[in-house]
Parts: C-alpha cells; sequence; structure tokens
C-alpha cells in the first residue's frame, strides 16, 4: 500500500533546564493512505509528542518526516499552516472548540481560512452536523452541549475540509465508556466512507481494535507493530 | 480569511468584553477630541485674521509698486509692455494699473468733499475686491461715470462756510445719484476765490460701495477719465512742462494684480519681486501674523497629541491583554488552518477598529466641544474661536485609525508568533 508520510529516524528531544529529556528516540515509521493507524502507550511513552510532529504542530530535534514527498521539518511557520489547511484535520481529547461560537460557526471555522463564501460554507457545515447527528444543535454554544455532543462538533470540524489525513489526540479520554464507542464509529466511519487516512493517539487497549494497524510506543521507541487487516472490516460495522 | 471575515470576527472579539472595548475607545475619543479641539483653536486663530485682514481689502490682490528697496530705480517702468507681461503670468487673473489723485468732488455747484480718487481699468474694478452695494461698478467701455464710497454721501460740505462751521453743522443732504456732481483740481471752488479757468468735469454715479474698508473712503474712477483730469490739472499747474509730458509712454506708479486664488497670492508676488519691483499684499501680513502665533499652535497640538498617545498606550495595553486571555483560542485557529498572516490581521483588525470608532466618535464630541468653546469665548467677549474643517475630522478619523494600527502592531506579533501547540495546551 502507498506510504502518505514516511518518518525517518526522528527524534525529539526537551530541555528542562539542565536535564534532557528524549521523547521520541529515533522512530521511523510509515503511514499507509487510506488506513486506520493507532499509536498506542502508555503515558509518558511519546505517542502525543510523535502525533504533533507528524502534524507539523512540532519540529524534530533530528531526522526527516516526509508527507507528499515533502519534508515537512524544513518547512516554516507559515507554509505548516498551509499544510494543516490543506491536509488535516485534529479532534482533541479537549474538543477545542471556540467557547463564543455557535456548533455550526465551530465547523465552518477552517472553511472560513480557506476562504469559502459564506453560503457554501453554512451548506457544507449543516451536511456535516447531519453526518455526526447533531443538525438539531447547529445554533448551540459549547457550554450548551454535552461532553459528546462537543466532540461530535469537533470531528466534523475536522473532516468538514475532507483533509487526507485525521489526527485524533485521545479522541474518548473525557468520555464514557458508551459515548467511546458511538465516537470510534463515527470517526472510523467518516474516515472509510471518504477514504481518509487516520492516526489515534491513544493508551486505551480497546480502542486499538478500531484499528487496521497498532503502532506500540514504549519510552520514546516503537515497541512492536500488531497489523490486524483481517478483522478490519468486523471492527468498523459492530 | 476574506476581509468581511476579518472584520466579523474582529468585532464579534470586540462585542464579547463590551466594558473594556468600551473604556479603551473612550480614551482614543478623549485623544481625538482633545488634538481636533486644539488644532481646531490655531485654525480658528488663523481664521480670524484672515476676516480681519480681509475687511481691509482683497486677499488675492498684489500691489506693485515701481522701486525697490534700494530707491527709485530707473530701469524699471511700470509701463504698459510690463502689464502686460504680468497679465501672462500663471494664477493672473486681472491686472490693472492704478492711479491715485486727491481732488473735490462737488455736488450741485454747491457742496464738495475731499476726497481719494483711484483710476483704474473700468474692466477690472469688479475683479479687485471693491464692494458695490447699490448700482453699478465700473464696466469696460465706461467713461465720466464713477463708484463713490459709502461714506461719501456725509463727507460734503459748504465750502463758503468757515473752518468753525463746517464741522459744527450737519452735512447737507445729497443725492448723488440724481444730483449734477463733479470732479475739479480747484481748491477754490464755490467759494469767492474760485478760478474761472477750471472747468470741473461732469460724472455721473452708477453705483455706491459699502461704508467699510478701502471701498467706504474712496471713489473709483475709470483710468481714461481720471488721466484727462490729471493732464489738466498738470497743464494749469505747470503750463511749461506740459509738452513734455505728452511724448512720453505711459508709466504707472501703481499696477494692482489680481491672482486667481490666495494660495498663489505669494508664488506670483516673488515672481514680481524677482523682476525687481516692490510688491506687497494683504496675504503677506497675514503670512507674517501666522507665523508669529506659529508656535503656540505647536504647542496646543502638543497637548492634544499627548492625550493620543495615552490612548495609543491602553489600545496596546487591552490587545496584549487581549491575548492573554485568547491564547487557547488562538492556539485552536491555528491549528485548524488560521495561517500567520490571518492572525496578524484579526488582531490589527480589533486595534484599528478600536481607532476608527474613536476617530468617528470622537470627531462627533469635537464639533460639540467647540461650538461650546465658540459660546463661552463669545461670552467672555474673546476673539478666540474653534474652527474645525471637514479635512481635519477626516484626517482625525484617518489619524486615530492610524494610531490604533500601530498601537496593535506589537499584540499582532506576538499573538502570531505564539506556538500553536503551547497556545492549544493552555487552560
Amino acid at each position: 500500500m502507498e506510504d502518505i508520510i514516511k518518518l525517518k529516524h526522528v527524534t525529539k528531544i526537551y530541555k528542562m533546564g539542565a536535564e534532557e529529556i528524549c521523547a521520541v528516540n529515533d522512530v521511523s515509521l510509515r503511514i499507509h493512505r487510506e488506513e486506520v493507524c493507532c499509536l498506542l502507550g502508555k503515558s509518558g511513552s511519546g505517542k502525543s509528542t510523535l502525533l504533533n510532529l507528524i502534524a507539523g504542530l512540532e519540529k524534530p530535534t533530528a531526522g526527516q518526516i516526509i508527507f507528499h514527498k515533502k519534508h515537512m521539518e524544513r518547512m516554516t511557520e507559515d507554509q505548516l499552516a498551509n499544510f494543516r489547511q490543506k491536509y488535516v484535520g485534529f479532534v482533541f481529547q479537549s474538543y477545542n472548540l471556540l467557547p463564543t461560537l455557535t456548533a455550526l460557526e465551530n465547523v465552518t471555522l477552517p472553511l472560513i481560512f480557506r476562504q469559502v463564501p459564506l453560503k457554501e460554507r453554512q451548506e457544507r457545515a449543516m451536511e456535516m452536523l447531519e453526518a455526526v447527528g447533531l443538525a438539531d444543535r447547529a445554533n448551540h454554544l459549547p457550554r450548551e452541549m454535552s461532553g459528546g455532543q462537543q466532540q461530535r462538533v469537533s470531528i466534523a470540524r475536522a473532516f468538514i475540509n475532507t483533509p487526507e489525513v485525521v489526527f485524533a489526540d485521545e479522541p474518548t479520554g473525557n468520555l464514557d465508556t458508551k459515548t467511546t464507542y458511538e465516537m470510534m464509529d463515527l470517526i472510523t466511519g467518516l474516515a472509510k466512507k471518504n477514504a481518509q487516512t487516520l492516526v489515534i493517539v491513544t493508551h486505551d487497549l480497546e480502542l486499538s481494535e478500531y484499528a487496521d494497524r497498532i503502532v506500540v510506543l514504549h519510552d520514546g521507541k516503537i515497541d512492536h507493530v500488531e497489523e490486524k487487516k483481517a478483522t478490519t472490516e468486523s471492527n468498523t460495522v459492530q | 480569511m476574506s476581509t468581511r471575515d476579518l472584520i466579523d470576527m474582529a468585532l464579534r472579539n470586540l462585542r464579547k468584553r463590551k466594558l473594556r472595548t468600551a473604556l479603551t475607545i473612550l480614551g482614543v475619543i478623549i485623544g481625538t477630541t482633545s488634538i481636533v479641539v486644539m488644532i481646531s483653536i490655531g485654525i480658528g486663530m488663523n481664521k480670524s485674521f484672515e476676516n480681519q485682514i480681509q475687511e481691509w481689502g482683497n486677499l488675492q490682490v498684489i500691489e506693485v509698486y515701481n522701486y525697490n528697496n534700494s530707491g527709485t530705480n530707473t530701469e524699471l517702468k511700470l509701463d504698459l509692455p510690463t502689464i502686460e507681461s504680468f497679465k501672462t503670468m500663471e494664477h493672473v487673473e486681472v491686472v490693472t494699473p492704478v492711479l491715485n489723485e486727491y481732488m473735490l468732488l462737488t455736488y450741485d455747484k454747491k457742496y464738495v468733499a475731499d476726497v481719494n480718487f483711484v483710476g483704474v481699468w473700468p474692466e477690472a474694478m469688479s475683479a479687485l475686491g471693491y464692494n458695490v452695494v447699490e448700482g453699478r461698478g465700473l464696466e469696460s467701455g465706461d467713461t465720466d461715470v464713477i463708484v463713490v464710497g459709502g461714506t461719501i454721501p456725509q463727507q460734503f460740505y459748504n465750502p463758503k462756510l468757515s473752518w468753525e462751521m463746517r464741522y459744527s453743522t450737519d452735512p447737507p443732504e445729497v443725492d448723488l445719484s440724481s444730483g449734477r456732481v463733479g470732479i475739479t483740481y480747484d481748491y477754490n471752488y464755490g467759494t469767492r476765490n474760485a478760478d474761472k479757468k477750471i472747468k470741473e468735469t461732469k460724472v455721473k454715479v452708477v453705483g455706491m460701495m459699502s461704508e467699510s474698508g478701502q471701498s467706504g473712503y474712496s471713489v473709483v474712477v475709470p483710468m481714461e477719465t481720471l488721466e484727462k483730469i490729471r493732464e489738466e490739472k498738470n497743464k494749469y499747474q505747470n503750463p511749461d512742462g506740459a509738452n513734455d509730458n505728452k511724448k512720453k509712454q505711459k508709466v504707472y506708479d501703481n499696477v494692482m494684480v489680481k491672482v486667481d486664488d490666495m494660495e498663489h497670492v505669494m508664488d506670483v508676488q516673488n515672481q514680481i519681486k524677482d523682476m525687481g519691483f516692490t510688491a506687497y499684499s494683504l496675504t503677506d501680513q497675514l503670512e507674517s501674523m501666522k507665523e508669529t502665533t506659529k508656535m503656540l499652535r505647536i504647542v496646543l497640538g502638543a497637548i492634544g497629541a499627548i492625550s493620543m498617545i495615552v490612548a495609543a498606550i491602553s489600545i496596546t495595553n487591552t490587545m496584549v491583554m487581549a491575548i492573554y486571555e485568547r491564547t487557547k483560542e488562538i492556539g485552536i485557529m491555528k491549528v485548524i488552518g488560521a495561517s500567520l498572516k490571518d492572525i496578524r490581521r484579526l488582531f490589527l483588525t480589533e486595534a484599528a477598529f478600536i481607532g476608527f470608532a474613536g476617530g468617528v466618535l470622537g470627531s462627533i464630541l469635537s464639533l460639540a466641544t467647540s461650538k461650546i468653546v465658540n459660546i463661552v469665548a463669545a461670552g467672555q467677549g474673546s476673539t478666540m474661536q474653534s474652527y474645525i474643517p471637514l479635512w481635519l475630522y477626516l484626517s482625525a478619523i484617518l489619524f486615530a485609525t492610524a494610531v490604533g494600527i500601530a498601537a496593535g502592531f506589537l499584540p499582532a506579533q506576538r499573538a502570531m508568533k505564539l506556538s500553536a501547540l503551547t497556545a492549544i495546551k493552555t487552560e
């Protein structure tokens, strides 16, 4: 399968005063197009840092990250912003919605930065809200919604641009078990439907059930990789 | 991000913190008002000079004399070719030689008045700032007609009376428009000593000028008529030299040049001076009056500027506070695709809007303040006045907006440089 992202000997070192902490240590990894890839690891295993590096939110101390044949470690701030706008969607543990915007407005935000006209923007956002089952909450503010509803809005926002890759950082960390499964079904369903690549970071072994491939991280290094091609279909349907 | 979305989002952000936005705008209002009012008082000062000087005559007229600072110059002649050359200068509207003669104006062969007769080319009169209030001014082709100043009718007296009597009796009733009016150089006219050889020149009064200023005390006569009378007078007073005079080309002592606009008066005047003539204009005097108060106006402006600086600092403060409050928001926007430029433009737009709103409201407050200043000053009998031209309002709004943008620049730069990851992790 074609690789959409390649990591070559990527290392990230944080300096805490005089001490150096190696969060990601010489990781080489390929993420295939249209797969659901799970970065699994305990707290402190470097999984979140790895996600931030792949998504271009942080720059590696050493190594190369190649996306679409472009070296992300060499991009400027502006190029990275442009890259995120075009190719990437994010789902966060803490939803990260703008508290003063309604659900609909939060979903339209990525389109605003892409200068999509108002009418088209609202139509697409409305479709997206319908897809996540929140059409009736379009004009509610985040604080008027439950955690699960807020995460649905944030998922709608991540997918509205039909990005090639969606990154989800502990997307269900703040949700109860029932909602967690709903949310995972939603994310993987949307990704499969649009042939998008999904990278999920989690510490929850159960969530990794949804993945085509599980990359287990330990102390900043890849411990092992599990391929689960055969079970993909049954997982996404459930 | 499109401009519309940018403005929309900026306004939304400002509305979110109404009180703080309002207080910051209030600072700009006060800054704008103080600058505008201070400048308006400076402008009012110049304006009252202009009004004052305009009473003395026309600001667009330059008077030219045929001598320079080193005394009479024989090389320079205010003759017809010179006048033609003045006419061809840029911005020159009208040129006329001027002749001044003190003679007597007579009424009904009984009364006389001592008057300064001003001879001009009749077609030039309307341009020279004489304020005709009744009848008409001189027109092209006029001869033997005059336009009299508003105070002239009161200046007639009976020459037969002794000096004491002339002052103690009321001036005679005269109706210049219908009565018999003439000009004479016989100073004994109407008395026993009158010289029969001197014939008065009969003229018709076609108009009357206002009483104030230069118009009030003069009688304007077509050049041709006044020259003819002067020639007779010269012949009478100096019968031998008469022939000499005739052969000479006409040379004038004084020429008036009317310029199309006050702005160009100094230009034209300097050109004439460069030719070696002496030239005066009221604009000259106005400029020197303005120069003496320049310092005062600068100080007034500086006082206003100080409050604007304070307002600018308060805008910067507000925007810096906004960054701290909105760190997470900025992070989210960056992560979901806002470019660095979008973030900077958003902050600059918010700061610019604070400046703009302050500028607009400040202009309105200035209008009210200016009115109050004028009322209070008038009540105190002071000549101080505040005058706000339209350009001052417009530049005040532009300036306030520019101050807003300048004050917002540093915060915008900081917001732009925030690390998206750090920002998004902020709680």
